[in-house]
């Protein structure tokens, strides 16, 4: 099934969509940095790329649609980012951080006992939770087929992505 | 033995067949009137047409012979292995002829056909059709060639006639379509009586009586023939203890069937808990061939790092990627983006013809101005991707 969206040639594959979007969010972001290159600040560089990046990742999680776990948590975070960052740490202080980092160990210490009756590569697994959007609330199983379905689409823009910088680079 | 090697061989064209054949089994049609030998041998080999004979002679009667001069030829991708007098090795040449007879619209199958699953053998491929014509019901892994031995003895079942007429050919109703025939022949292999093959043909829901019969049966045959076969023996389990999660009922396909090992635990938990990691196994197998350069780790744990360096390095060439990309939006131009997107889909990832835009001097000078003071932040990505980066040293050095 995921084959004919892999194909190039297809007009509705997965490389063919995700490059419609990307290149319109390429656009838009373009538009409301109206300033020149030269006037630009290393900041507000940074600032473009990571809206670039973040583009990106959105753009590919739209491509996908949200048949996937991790393209919907890719956009749940999109959407969300901004009301998370500001709920998290908006107006934390210091003893609510505290908290929260109790709260994080005593959750990591019966994720342990979880993993010990589990299998026992679920350990390693934690890093790749982590590395895969989405990945926090997954078995296993479902993990490394979330995984294998990130990297087929994780090298498809990589793909796109170079494409348009070799395209407009020259 | 022949089994064995057999065996290996298929192992590879199971894992795609054995969920098609799970989905059409031959829950009644099991029989057994071939004789034991010479099923479980022949069957043994499911992706190979030519088997070499193996004592085969009881099992070709003269009822196969009528058979094969139903079929037409034409039909049967082997069809070269059949032929009248011989059925080296023959059991698929009979599968074969089955599914001729089954698209000709012959009458003796149509009698034969059992439960709508075997619709699918004419569809199918021949080691679909095997796997499931003569799968025990309940057979996830009809790689397991244990499964045909089992249903190779139970494939003249003169109960078969009870199937409902279908589609699909199972050389099973043909069998047991030619057997009642031929029962009078003294050639007849079939050591079973007619009467319990009967019973096999009957429901899946009366099959976990009959089938521990036959199970038991086979586990005699197989411990004499085969004994060193192992996927044999996957076919013969304890069945006694076994019963909840064991596939005696629900021929429906929702479920994963699955059978026990011999000498393995066959309570719900440890069945459930194989299942488990047969499908972490596959999926790690998939993995394996995304990532590059993984064909030979064996292990998990060295695989789970492997995976996850990759996904890093991914991720950090899209972050490398966008950077660049953000120095070159200035340049970017709606009318050029047509002509790109084109260009995106027809091309991997090489280098475009286009022409160049005048404006992106800028941006490049700038690109490089900005890159090189973050050009030593950036990870090196050299065992999977470094031609982009390398392609930025090379810019910087100018």
């Amino acid at each position: 099934m995921k084959n004919p969206q892999r194909s190039p040639t297809n007009p509705g594959s997965l490389r063919s969509r995700f490059t419609q979007v990307f290149l319109q969010s390429l656009l838009r972001i373009r538009k409301h940095n109206p300033t020149s290159s030269s006037s630009s600040s290393h900041g507000e560089f940074l600032k473009r790329c990571r809206r670039v990046k973040v583009a990106a990742y959105v753009s590919m999680a739209r491509a996908v649609g949200t048949r996937r776990a991790w393209s919907r948590a890719t956009l749940w975070r999109a959407r969300n980012g901004e009301r998370q960052r500001n709920l998290l740490y908006g107006r934390c202080s210091k003893s609510n951080s505290r908290e929260r980092s109790l709260g994080k160990r005593k959750r990591k210490k019966k994720k342990k006992k979880k993993r010990d009756n589990e299998e026992h590569s679920f350990g390693h697994a934690k890093k790749l939770q982590k590395l895969v959007p989405g990945g926090e609330a997954m078995d296993f199983c479902c993990l490394l087929d979330e995984t294998a379905h990130y990297i087929k689409c994780l090298i498809t823009q990589v793909k796109v992505m170079r494409s348009i910088a070799d395209f407009y680079s020259l | 033995m022949n089994n064995s090697g057999g065996s290996g061989g298929d192992d590879m064209g199971f894992p795609d067949g054995g969920n098609s054949a799970a989905n059409c089994p031959s829950s009644g049609m099991i029989a057994n009137s071939i004789s034991e030998e010479v099923p479980m041998m022949a069957m043994s080999s499911m992706s190979t047409l030519e088997r070499p004979p193996i004592s085969v002679d009881p099992f070709f009667t003269s009822g196969w012979d009528t058979l094969a001069s139903l079929s037409h030829n034409e039909n049967y991708g082997s069809s070269s292995l059949v032929s009248h007098g011989n059925f080296v090795g023959s059991s698929y040449p009979v599968l074969m002829d089955n599914q001729g007879f089954g698209r000709n619209g012959s009458t003796q199958l149509a009698q034969c056909l059992s439960d709508p699953r075997l619709q699918y053998i004419g569809s199918g491929s021949i080691s679909e059709m095997v796997g499931g014509s003569f799968g025990l019901p309940e057979l996830n892994h009809l790689a397991n060639h244990g499964s045909l031995p089992n249903s190779a003895s139970n494939i003249n079942s003169s109960g078969c006639e009870r199937n409902s007429e279908k589609g699909a050919q199972s050389c099973e109703c043909q069998n047991s379509g030619e057997e009642p025939d031929g029962s009078s022949a003294g050639d007849r292999r079939r050591k079973r009586s007619p009467d319990p093959s009967s019973q096999y043909c009957s429901n899946k829901n009366n099959e976990g009586d009959n089938s521990d019969v036959l199970r038991l049966q086979n586990e005699k045959k197989q411990k004499i023939e085969q004994p060193e076969s192992a996927d044999f023996s996957k076919h013969n389990t304890k069945q006694s203890k076994d019963d909840s999660s064991n596939d005696g009922e629900a021929p429906k396909e929702n479920y994963i069937h699955m059978r026990a090992r011999r000498g393995q635990a066959t309570n719900s938990h440890s069945l459930a808990e194989r299942v488990r990691r047969e499908k972490i196994s596959e999926r790690m197998r998939m993995l394996q061939e995304l990532v590059p350069g993984c064909n030979k780790i064996t292990g998990k744990a060295v695989m789970l790092d492997e995976i996850i360096n990759y996904v890093q390095s991914l991720q950090q060439q899209v972050e490398f990627l966008s950077m660049k990309l953000s120095t070159l939006i200035p340049g970017m131009s709606i009318d050029l983006e047509k002509a790109l997107s084109k260009e995106a889909h027809s091309r991997g990832g090489g280098a475009t013809n286009l022409a160049l835009n005048p404006g992106m001097g800028l941006p490049h000078l700038y690109a490089q101005g900005v890159l090189k003071g973050t050009l030593p932040i950036m990870p090196s990505t050299d065992q999977y991707r470094p031609l982009s980066f390398t392609g930025w040293r090379a810019s910087s050095s100018l």
